[in-house]
């Protein structure tokens, strides 16, 4: 049941190089075929019949102008302007009486071919004309493309007199399936058969894309030769493939007989430029149709062929245009949404329906989206991958060569699939559940070649035979394709939008971090140099005017402290927003070392005070040694300031390991301060003491808390007015290679 | 001892300019002291060119650079001095009024042989201008087969 369709296969292709179908070496032999120079008329090639067909007898190398019973052909080849005319169709007498002559002209010379003339005036294509009027009539009223159809067929049955005509459209297999039929009964209906592409190979299907029309006149003939065999122009083989009387394949022939019809002819019908369908004609006897009706079946076949194409287009844009809508609204919501995903899933009913799908998925590296039916998610990210980059993906069975895919044929059996990036197996996907079909088939179509020994034969069996189709969903139609690779364009533009615009917000906070950092730099250079300079002259000054009184020297003092302090508080305003960019470096820190090496820099400023240092042994610490040694310097710094006022100051510094953080407690018994504060006190310019009392510039224990807070870590302090002050540091003990603020080391 | 070299102060900022001799002159040093305004001109003088044309030969025994110039910039000078093998060999004492790491880090990439920030607090300058005086200009030899032009 799975050997749904004997493809053109190895065999086929076989078939047709086996059989030279352009350059058989025959022709039918109801009609006569000789080929002359086209300037002096002169035999190239005839057919073994011509004499006994059209009443001429022309030698190999005499010309046509040398025998009198061709005399007024030759008039009428003169007067014929190929431009303006391509085909040449006279009937006049020629030899015994009148034909109908048939003249096209190749690169091996012009090819002329003799019929017997319409056996009445109704033949004739002024007689055909009022017929083809009102088809022309009926073809414009027809709703669809069926009723084009109708039309088509019942027109040609009456043109021509065949028993049954029948309409073939090709599918994108090659299929070909009867969608009109018109026949009085003495053959087998086929309407609503399928046929498989095999029974019609590829290079006979380039023939009817070449040369529209073609006759069989009898399944039975005896082909007859033409000579000589090869061109004494080009040195190659009689090329008949515009040529009416060719002779067919052998193999074709048999399979009409297999068919139980005598006689076929077929109109080929293009749309587009491809080979559409065809209008097939059969009768069970041998039947000729004269070249008048055959033109007029050509002439039919082409308004068919226009107006199948025209009423195609129609239906295909009205659908687009359905579908547009739909694209429309679906990409206004996206671009409204957080992210196109989201949008699409926000907006699944819209989604599914530009494809008319059951279900949809988005797939990209931020996971996979769905909505409605779908395959599972994992077998989403599969099919993904399995897609391998193609653009666009139109899969009527996805279990055909994924056979895993059986498992959800139910939710999922179709898939329509569109790449949404270059790079990654970005996809979104519209999906259809499994619709079990019956095909019937004219004849089984896994028997549709039989090889024997070396030859190859048709089926013979043509009785209707059904197929269950399985695991295949709905094909997709053309609109819906077109509708998805629309959508793909545009969401491809979103898509590459939201990229751009992330970009931009980049530099953007790129470029406002270098201003950030430029003004910084120059206020470190140009803002500090005043202070500098107004210290630098008081103090020359106050050398230099040593006879000063007392308040003068005061208030030179003044200045210079004034100045002194201004320079201090931006040297601790860098320091504090250079710590945000400075790059940390962390290794194991001792602690007690840092405590003994700060109190050895604050001891020489210490002198009159009695201070009782009680250092604890401390935890060893991950971090940056020099950051935390200013963690701990500002820290004995306030401890020592604030114990200012005590006769006796009592320090204590204390630590311990809590396992996955280490602590820090700094203790002191000076003023303390009131708990109500206790959220100002990490602030940048905050004081709890007015500034007589204490010197300093309101950023020790900001700076002391973006250091903490840089590591991971956390501070936290305990106070009373006049009870001492309690600042508790813990740090997170981390592995080497973790940096607790998440940025590399170069930044 | 060395013979006298002339110190080279380069620096744009009259203020700084006033405030650095004074404290040159406190250190009583012997040594000439030649001023240039901008990064080009202390090229000049180092290389004998334009107003220095003339100069009597001879490298000085320190230059103190401060790092931002007009023209030509403090660490653009020193690049140049330190990148040429004739000048290379002459002490740079980068003279400025930044804290930021990168200067630092950029100016002994280049090869300084000292970074002092110059601090707020004068009597401080003046120390470091002293302890800068006494090392470069007194105390360091220049090293065997340098270019000491008076000899």
């Amino acid at each position: 049941m799975n050997d749904l369709q004997p493809s053109a296969s190895a065999l086929d292709l076989d078939a047709c190089a086996a059989e030279p179908i352009r350059i058989p070496g025959a022709i039918q032999p109801h009609g006569g075929l000789l080929v002359v120079d086209p300037r002096t008329l002169e035999r190239l090639h005839a057919s073994a019949n011509l004499a006994e067909v059209a009443g001429i007898d022309l030698a190999p190398g005499a010309s046509l102008c040398d025998i009198a019973e061709a005399s007024l052909l030759v008039a009428e080849l003169r007067r014929w302007n190929t431009a303006s005319e391509p085909t040449f169709l006279r009937a006049l007498p020629v030899g015994r009486g009148p034909m109908q002559v048939q003249g096209h002209l190749t690169s091996q010379g012009l090819i002329l071919e003799f019929e017997a003339p319409p056996r009445s005036e109704g033949e004739t294509l002024d007689g055909l004309y009022p017929r083809l009027r009102s088809f022309l009539d009926a073809i414009g009223a027809a709703a669809d493309v069926p009723a084009i159809g109708r039309a088509a067929v019942r027109e040609m049955r009456a043109l021509t007199g065949f028993n049954r005509i029948l309409l073939y459209q090709f599918d994108q297999a090659g299929d070909g399936v009867v969608i009109a039929e018109d026949g009085d009964g003495v053959l087998p209906s086929y309407l609503g058969l399928r046929f498989p592409a095999s029974d019609i190979p590829a290079q006979a299907r380039e023939l009817y894309r070449l040369n529209r029309i073609r006759l069989i006149v009898s399944a039975d003939y005896r082909p007859c030769p033409v000579e000589p065999a090869v061109s004494p122009i080009d040195g190659r083989p009689l090329d008949l493939s515009l040529a009416a009387l060719r002779s067919v394949s052998p193999v074709h022939l048999e399979y009409m007989r297999n068919m139980g019809t005598g006689s076929s002819m077929s109109v080929s019908i293009m749309v587009e430029g491809r080979l559409w369908g065809l209008i097939s004609g059969h009768s069970r006897e041998p039947k000729h149709v004269n070249a008048q009706v055959r033109t007029a079946c050509d002439v039919l076949g082409q308004v068919a062929s226009l107006q199948i194409e025209a009423r195609e287009q129609s239906e295909r844009t009205t659908e687009r245009f359905a579908l547009k809508q739909v694209e429309t609204e679906l990409l206004a919501r996206l671009v409204v949404a957080p992210n196109f995903q989201r949008g699409l899933v926000d907006n699944g009913l819209t989604w599914t329906a530009l494809a008319r799908a059951s279900g949809a998925a988005v797939h990209t590296a931020d996971g996979v989206l769905m909505f409605g039916l779908t395959p599972p998610k994992e077998a989403i990210a599969e099919l993904a991958h399995r897609l391998g980059g193609e653009e666009l993906a139109v899969i009527e069975s996805l279990a055909q060569d994924w056979p895993e895919a059986e498992a959800f044929a139910e939710s999922a059996s179709g898939a329509l699939a569109i790449s949404i990036s270059r790079l990654h197996p970005d996809y979104i996907f519209w999906f259809r559940p499994e619709v079990v079909r019956t095909v019937d088939w004219g004849g089984e179509p896994a028997k549709a070649v039989d090889s024997r020994a070396d030859r190859l034969h048709p089926r013979k069996s043509f009785e209707s035979w059904n197929e269950q189709v399985r695991l295949c969903s709905l094909p997709w139609r053309p609109a819906e394709i077109d509708a998805a690779r629309s959508f793909r364009n545009a969401i491809q533009d979103i898509v590459l939008r939201r990229a751009e615009e992330r970009a931009e917000l980049t530099s953007q906070l790129q470029a406002s971090n270098r201003e950030l950092e430029s003004f910084s730099y120059s206020i470190s250079h140009d803002l500090r140099a005043p202070f500098r300079h107004i210290v630098g002259y008081a103090e020359l000054l106050s050398e230099r005017a040593t006879e000063l009184d007392k308040t003068s020297r005061h208030y030179l003092q003044s200045i210079a402290d004034a100045a002194k302090s201004a320079g201090t508080l931006v040297d601790d305003l860098l320091n504090f927003s250079q710590l945000g960019r400075a790059s940390l470096t962390f290794g194991k820190v001792d602690l007690n070392k840092l405590v003994a090496e700060v109190r050895r820099t604050i001891e020489p400023d210490l002198a009159g005070r009695r201070i009782t240092w009680k250092i604890g042994p401390l935890p060893q610490a991950w971090g940056d040694s020099a950051m935390l040694r200013q963690v701990i310097q500002n820290l004995l710094d306030n401890a020592v300031k604030y114990t200012g006022p005590r006769e006796e100051a009592v320090i204590e510094v204390s630590g311990e390991d809590l396992g996955t953080h280490v602590r820090c407690v700094v203790r002191d018994n000076g003023v303390g301060f009131d708990m109500t504060y206790v959220g100002k006190l990490f602030g940048v310019f905050q004081r709890l003491h007015r500034t007589e009392e204490f010197e300093g510039t309101g950023i020790g224990l900001a700076l002391v808390k973006r250091i903490i807070d840089r590591h991971g870590g956390s501070i936290d302090a305990q106070g009373a007015v006049g009870q001492g002050a309690c600042l508790a540091f813990t740090l997170p003990k981390i592995n080497p290679g973790r940096r607790p603020d998440g940025r590399s080391k170069e930044t | 001892m060395a013979d006298l070299r002339p110190i080279l102060l380069v620096e744009d900022n009259p203020r700084d300019l006033e405030l650095t001799l004074a404290a040159l002159a406190k250190c009583q040093l012997a040594n000439d002291i030649v001023v240039a305004r901008d990064g080009a001109e202390a090229l000049d003088f180092l290389y004998l060119r334009g107003d220095y044309a003339d100069r009597p030969p001879g490298d000085p025994a320190v230059v103190l650079l401060d790092l931002k110039l007009p023209k030509i910039d403090g660490l653009e000078v020193l690049e140049q001095v330190k990148n040429d093998p004739h000048q290379r060999q002459i002490p740079v004492v980068m003279l400025t009024s930044s804290r930021e790491e990168r200067d630092l880090v950029r100016s002994y990439e280049l090869g300084v042989n000292a970074f002092v920030v110059k601090p707020v607090d004068f009597n401080a300058f003046f120390e470091a201008i002293q302890d800068l005086g006494m090392f470069w200009a007194i105390l360091n030899e220049p090293p065997p087969g340098g270019r000491n032009g008076h000899g």
